[in-house]
């Protein structure tokens, strides 16, 4: 009796093994969380791995390290420990968790990374780094202003790698124009502290002609707004909802508000995502291990209001009554996120009625850039070539 | 009237600052004008609010490593339950002050009555309230910016910001209970001698509660003020102001250790630091020597207060010294 019981229940359990396959166990690691950019990226992962049919194939487990590279080796230690399938991750540092990644890929662990890249060979990497969001917007912007003036230029965080190539690409163009004076300060990629410290700046330098700024560029709007001038000065800046609604206001323009909205994505989480598992799901291989994603490229002229809750019909912004300033319209891109809505970006809850589309748009490799996706080696002689913008204004 | 050496101290920061302002109307055309005063009083209203409250805790011998989670959560929740509209203006700012004082008040529980140490107590409970946040929000504020709270920064009353006119309205207000009210004096001897003070008969831990309070009270106001003045609220709104309030408390004079300090002395302090950093961004100083100048300036005006710049201003006797205040209202 004893005996057909158990053969019972072993011959249950089997079955049931055999109807259910193994879900890939999967570990989104982030280095910090708080701000909308990241917010988004881990809602983007996990309304992935909860929607069909990945929501059959993914054991999704979230973890936050903190901005300590020795807390995130830990991390990555118990990941790899606790038989990880696959880490998406943003890591910390490029160099410092090398170590422990080979490590981990020597175990079979997959490592992708997305936005900031690590120099370790063996992990995958999806990044807008090397798209040149430094370099165009910069150009746009002395295109505007016809080649000479006072810029402001607002950095991201210090010793951010992401500050480093944005500034440096920027400083490519400023360089090329003699006539162009800069003034540069640091705004924590947070709305307020760009905002405090433009206002300092604008009050020290009211003759400032435009503003190059990273994220945050929200808080340079509401600085210059809250500076009491009537005439505004173009900017640049990333994919805060706020700065898209901004370069769309005819009252605004009216004022001389005109700029281009581009940058870094949280799409770039999505993404990695998707490649992560048609890797693990053997349906795609020779990924490389550095893929640009595109730069998103938005000029005042093309902004267009979204009636629903995501990006269709060329639309690109949402009113100000759906999602705050800060929102990173950019986190949608209908061609490789098909999927995502305004719920999955804000509750990280699946679109419902949505299923996971394949991949089908032409994967691109990042460009050789040392630091970024390859460590001491030689630089293209054109690593800071115009892609989305002429030089229209003569030095 | 007689000049004190907290008075004194006050003066004297105040005279560097407009000193600095000086120098800085020298080095441009748009430094030490009209709008950069504007920009710097209004900047120096935040570190003000969040450095009135620190200063009371500091007074007691302790520390609020928490004011930076707490505005943090003045400003989500403002976001969240004020929006624009008009009625629940009047019952959510005294709402969120409260709740951000009973944060405040929970620290100065654990520090009176369990006797853990304030700072490891104030960083609990700031990661306790961050941590709260980061999970209620999911990462996301969400609400809309109330266009009263914002109008604060763009308005004029009696030709200056609103912002800056309540700041110094609160100023006045913190001095004359601190000055004028037994409270006041009780304070100041909690933090020259705890156990003298227990011994005397003062309700120690009740006063410790309430400055703990009054910290979590005014941190929650500034993240208010940040919410308008930002017309946004995000889960890193406060945090750059941990330090800047410690630094305007321990530049405007007031004694780490406790017992000594005045308000009007953090005002000069946050002023005079406000004053700086602008002064550092206009000129575009590259962010590592902008860090160097700034810990610099905090060194110097700290090394020119260890001087007894009471005697610059003062009669050879009759130095009035906040212990010699308390001893006369002893």
């Amino acid at each position: 009796m004893t005996a057909a019981l158990f053969l019972a229940v072993a011959a249950g359990s089997s079955d049931a093994a055999l109807a259910q396959p193994k879900k890939f166990k999967i570990y989104l690691s982030l280095s910090f969380t708080g701000d909308a950019w990241l917010s988004e990226a881990a809602n983007v992962v996990k309304a992935l791995a909860a929607t069909p049919p990945y929501d059959q194939e993914v054991e999704l487990k979230e973890v936050i390290s903190g901005t300590d590279p020795q807390k995130q080796i830990s991390d990555y230690e118990s990941m790899i420990a606790s038989g990880a399938d696959a880490i998406i991750s943003m890591p910390v540092s490029t160099t410092a968790l090398n170590r422990t990644i080979r490590r981990g890929c020597e175990k079979g662990v997959v490592f992708m990374m997305f936005e900031l890249t690590s120099l370790e060979p063996c992990t995958y990497n999806v990044s807008t780094l090397t798209s040149g969001f430094g370099e165009n917007s910069a150009q746009e912007l002395v295109n505007l202003i016809g080649g000479k003036g006072n810029v402001f230029v607002v950095r991201l965080i210090p010793g951010f790698i992401a500050d480093v190539r944005h500034y440096n690409g920027a400083m490519s163009v400023f360089k090329k124009y003699p006539r162009i004076k800069t003034f540069e300060y640091y705004g924590n990629a947070t709305d307020e502290t760009v905002q405090a410290e433009t206002s300092k700046a604008l009050a020290a330098h009211p003759d400032v002609d435009a503003i190059w700024s990273t994220a945050g560029e929200s808080g340079a709007v509401k600085a210059l707004l809250a500076s009491g001038r009537q005439k505004l000065v173009p900017m640049t800046g990333e994919a805060s909802n706020g700065f898209r609604l901004a370069l769309a206001d005819p009252k605004l323009q009216a004022r001389g508000l005109r700029g281009v909205s581009s940058g870094g994505t949280p799409a770039t989480a999505g993404y990695g995502f998707k490649l992560l598992m048609e890797m693990l799901t053997k349906q795609r291989t020779n990924v490389p291990h550095y893929v640009e994603y595109p730069l998103p490229w938005v000029p005042a002229d093309k902004v267009r209001l979204c009636s629903g809750d995501r990006f269709a019909n060329g639309c690109n912004a949402f009113p100000k009554s759906k999602v705050q300033d800060s929102f990173f319209d950019e986190v949608f891109n209908p061609a490789i996120l098909p999927e995502l809505s305004l719920t999955a970006a804000l509750t990280g809850k699946p679109t419902p009625g949505a299923r996971i589309q394949k991949l089908t748009n032409p994967i691109v490799a990042a460009p050789q850039e040392p630091g970024i996706t390859c460590d001491r080696c030689t630089p293209p002689p054109n690593l800071y070539h115009l892609t989305k913008v002429k030089a229209t204004a003569k030095p | 009237m007689k000049i004190g050496r907290d008075d004194a101290q006050a003066l004297t920061l105040f005279a560097i600052t407009i000193a600095f302002m000086l120098v800085m109307s020298r080095v441009g055309p748009g430094f030490g004008s009209a709008s950069q005063i504007e920009a710097i009083l209004v900047l120096a209203s935040f570190v003000m609010v969040v450095a009135f409250g620190q200063h009371f805790v500091v007074l007691i011998g302790g520390l609020d490593l928490a004011v930076g989670s707490v505005m943090t959560l003045g400003g989500i929740l403002a976001f969240a339950w004020i929006g624009d509209s008009a009625t629940a203006l009047w019952w959510g700012v005294p709402a969120i002050v409260a709740i951000t004082g009973l944060v405040g008040a929970i620290s100065g529980i654990g520090v009176a009555f369990a006797r853990i140490p304030p700072f490891v107590m104030t960083l609990a409970m700031g990661t306790i309230a961050a941590s709260a946040f980061l999970g209620i929000t999911q990462g996301v504020p969400r609400g809309s910016a109330s266009p009263f709270i914002s109008s604060l920064f763009t308005g004029s009353w009696i030709g200056l910001p609103p912002v800056v006119v309540l700041t110094i309205a609160l100023t006045a207000l913190g001095s004359i209970v601190q000055r004028m009210t037994a409270l006041g004096r009780r304070v100041y001897a909690i933090g020259i001698n705890p156990n003298a003070a227990f011994l005397a008969g003062l309700p120690v831990r009740r006063v410790t509660i309430l400055c703990y309070a009054v910290s979590g009270a005014t941190a929650g106001l500034a993240g208010i003020l940040m919410m308008g003045y930002s017309s946004g609220a995000t889960l890193t709104m406060g945090q750059s102001y941990l330090l800047p309030s410690i630094a305007a408390v321990v530049v405007g004079g007031t004694s780490i250790a406790g017992g000594r300090g005045s308000l009007a002395g953090v005002a000069a302090g946050a002023l005079l630091l406000t004053t700086f950093t602008t002064l550092v961004t206009g000129l575009a100083v590259g962010e590592g020597w902008r860090i160097v100048a700034y810990g610099s300036v905090i060194l110097i005006a700290l090394l020119l207060l260890r001087s007894d710049v009471s005697r610059w201003f003062k009669p050879p006797s009759g130095i009035q010294t906040s212990t010699a205040r308390l001893d006369a209202g002893a």
